[in-house]
């Protein structure tokens, strides 16, 4: 085998045609002449037709060598260094071959120096170029298996860059850290004067939380005023207050329950800023449910909205705790680039949901009490856009193992917060899909397992139809 | 390598096409309006609820603007998106003359005393 074929002249076979040898055959388009492994019997010289010279893994997996035309032959290594054959050839056209046994091949070889040094020569040629082209090989596999910092980095910046920048000019834009810059101007009253005024009837307590948290459990007594409705909700609270006797004499104290203080403080300043002189936030966030009676109710069945296309979507990677049990699956690339698809089109679509109101999204990680305040709306901002980037290079083949990381990262997440949730008993939902979403369940946490063993199996397997360092690569790749 | 990038050219089409395809929901001509509070709201004024074709929407009471949000029409109800965050879903009846809006934010929204405002259409279109 060789680039550029030549037929042997006359002259370089000793004085021998190789058409006087051997038996010509006539061999249909797509058949294999030669089979990669097998032992060898014959050498072949094309006289027409174009033969495809390949190797093959277990896999399946073709690496094209070159293409053989008219002049050229082929099976001459294995009949030279005794061991199976090195690569399989298949016909591309109707080819007519000269089938040359080994005997006479031997026989031709032993009586012929010039043609044994032409082969030879052929042979050394073969391996120079052999090694340079492995050479080219693993610098092309280096480059498409490197990960770098940078690539995580560009990918993180992006997201950062587009949220902020997007965030500019969206209608619904929200401050990139929450509270930056606030006075600390509410008193905070500690739980024991909290417990005397509240024994004294001294205190209207307000609970700054949404709804479905105060119905859950809530301070005996205390009013609701979801701080995401204020605008609405005040008139409706003022008149209530308007009815209680003796109501402006006494403390309002507002209570959030949650680690990131998000609510209440933030109510309470609103609070102060109608009139209200005597506001106070609760100093311990969540010690109200240990030294207040509460009332309890059990939790609402969780509301979600159909999520079209990415609801159904979003149940595939179930299937891959079936596919990774069949090891020639587990390991094709062929399952790395459907996940790639999969998880691309889940995650776009999901971001999509959540890039235009990063308000709704910033509640709903606070609802999970997981957030310190000042990281939740940079979370709110970024993440969504995260997702849409790492999605869109998943599907497009670019920097795949570092998408697949980051997805993963998120999963992992995504589980833990799911995991929390439901042991906790939030009355929430996941807040994965626009504002409402699925209701956290361990079906969801399934299928967020489910996603984190596609990147798994992506950052392993994946290499076709891939846009990376060492160029793009389709299926056949020709060295 | 042509062939490769009009591949890639074609998946970006594609994309691209989902997304549009995406921020397409269902129509608000039903529902856009302006709409006016049954009872006084809050013991005050009627409140007013003015539904724009655009998706831009206002709560007025006593003539003071209290919330401006979007909305839109989800599973046909529509939504209205607080600038805070918060989210409202109001109930249609009688063929979308009158608007059940339950002030909790519940995801179930049903018409709690004290916290449901029933509004009806005074004028159709926006």
């Amino acid at each position: 085998m060789e680039d550029k074929p030549k037929t042997p002249s006359a002259e370089e076979t000793g004085g021998l045609k190789l058409c006087e040898l051997g038996q010509e055959v006539v061999i249909p388009a797509g058949s294999r002449v030669v089979s990669q492994g097998e032992t060898p019997e014959f050498f072949y010289v094309i006289q027409s037709g174009r033969l495809r010279v390949f190797r093959e893994t277990a896999d399946r997996i073709q690496t094209n060598l070159t293409e053989l035309g008219p002049g050229a032959y082929f099976g001459e290594v294995a009949l030279v260094t005794g061991q199976p054959r090195s690569a399989s050839v298949e016909t591309l056209t109707e080819a007519r071959l000269i089938k040359v046994s080994q005997v006479e091949f031997d026989r031709l070889l032993d009586q012929n120096p010039k043609l044994a040094r032409h082969i030879i020569n052929q042979l050394a040629n073969w391996l120079v170029t052999g090694d340079s082209r492995l050479e080219k090989e693993v610098v092309h596999q280096v480059k498409l298996r490197q990960i770098s910092w940078f690539d995580y980095a560009l990918m993180v910046g992006l997201s950062i860059i587009f949220g902020v920048v997007f965030n500019l000019y969206n209608d619904n834009k929200i401050p990139l850290i929450y509270g930056w810059g606030e006075k600390a101007d509410i008193r905070e009253i500690t739980l024991s004067n909290a417990e005397e005024l509240y024994k004294q009837n001294q205190a209207i307590f307000i609970d700054a939380r949404k709804s479905a948290f105060f119905d859950q459990k809530h301070l005996k007594g205390a009013m609701n005023l979801p701080l995401i409705l204020f605008d609405l909700m005040y008139p409706m609270f003022q008149f209530t207050l308007e009815q209680t006797p003796g109501a402006k004499d006494k403390t309002t104290i507002v209570y959030g329950g949650s680690f990131s203080r998000r609510f209440d403080i933030e109510l309470a300043r609103l609070l102060k800023s109608k009139g209200l002189d005597k506001v106070a936030v609760l100093g311990d966030y969540s010690g109200w449910q240990k030294a207040f009676p509460v009332e309890e109710r059990p939790p609402k069945e969780g509301a979600s909205i159909s999520l079209g296309l990415a609801g159904l979507l979003e149940w595939l990677p179930l299937s891959i705790f079936l596919l990774i049990l069949i090891p020639p699956i587990r390991r094709s690339p062929y399952l790395a680039v459907a996940g790639r698809l999969l998880l691309g089109a889940i995650f776009i679509s999901f971001a999509l949901s959540k890039i235009l109101r990063p308000a709704v999204f910033a509640l709903n990680t606070v609802d999970y009490g997981m957030m310190p305040s000042f990281g939740v709306n940079l979370w709110a901002l970024a993440l969504p856009w995260a997702e849409l980037v790492v999605g869109l290079f998943l599907v497009l083949g670019i920097r795949t193992r570092a998408a697949a990381t980051l997805i993963g990262a998120m999963n992992v997440i995504f589980i833990v917060g799911l995991v929390w949730a439901i042991l906790h008993h939030l009355p929430i939902n996941c807040g994965c899909v626009g504002e409402v979403g699925e209701p956290v369940n361990w079906w969801k946490v399934l299928k967020n397992t489910g996603m984190l063993v596609m990147t798994i199996q992506i950052f392993l397997y994946d290499r076709f139809f891939v846009l990376d360092r060492g160029g793009f690569t389709l299926r056949d790749r020709t060295i | 390598m042509k062939t490769n990038f009009l591949k890639l050219a074609a998946v970006l089409g594609l994309i691209m096409f989902w997304l549009v395809l995406g921020g397409c929901g269902e129509s608000r001509s039903p529902f856009a309006g302006t709409y006016r509070s049954l009872e006084p709201f809050a013991g005050k004024n009627f409140a007013e609820l003015e539904l724009k074709e655009n998706g831009k929407g206002t709560w007025t009471l006593a003539g003071k603007t209290m919330a401006e949000f979007t909305w839109v029409v989800n599973d046909g109800k529509p939504w209205f998106y607080l600038k805070t965050g918060g989210i409202l879903i109001a109930t249609p009846t009688e063929g979308g003359k009158v608007l059940s809006v339950d002030t909790t934010g519940d995801w179930h929204p049903g018409c709690p005393p004290g916290s449901c405002v029933l509004f009806k259409r005074v004028q159709k279109g926006g």
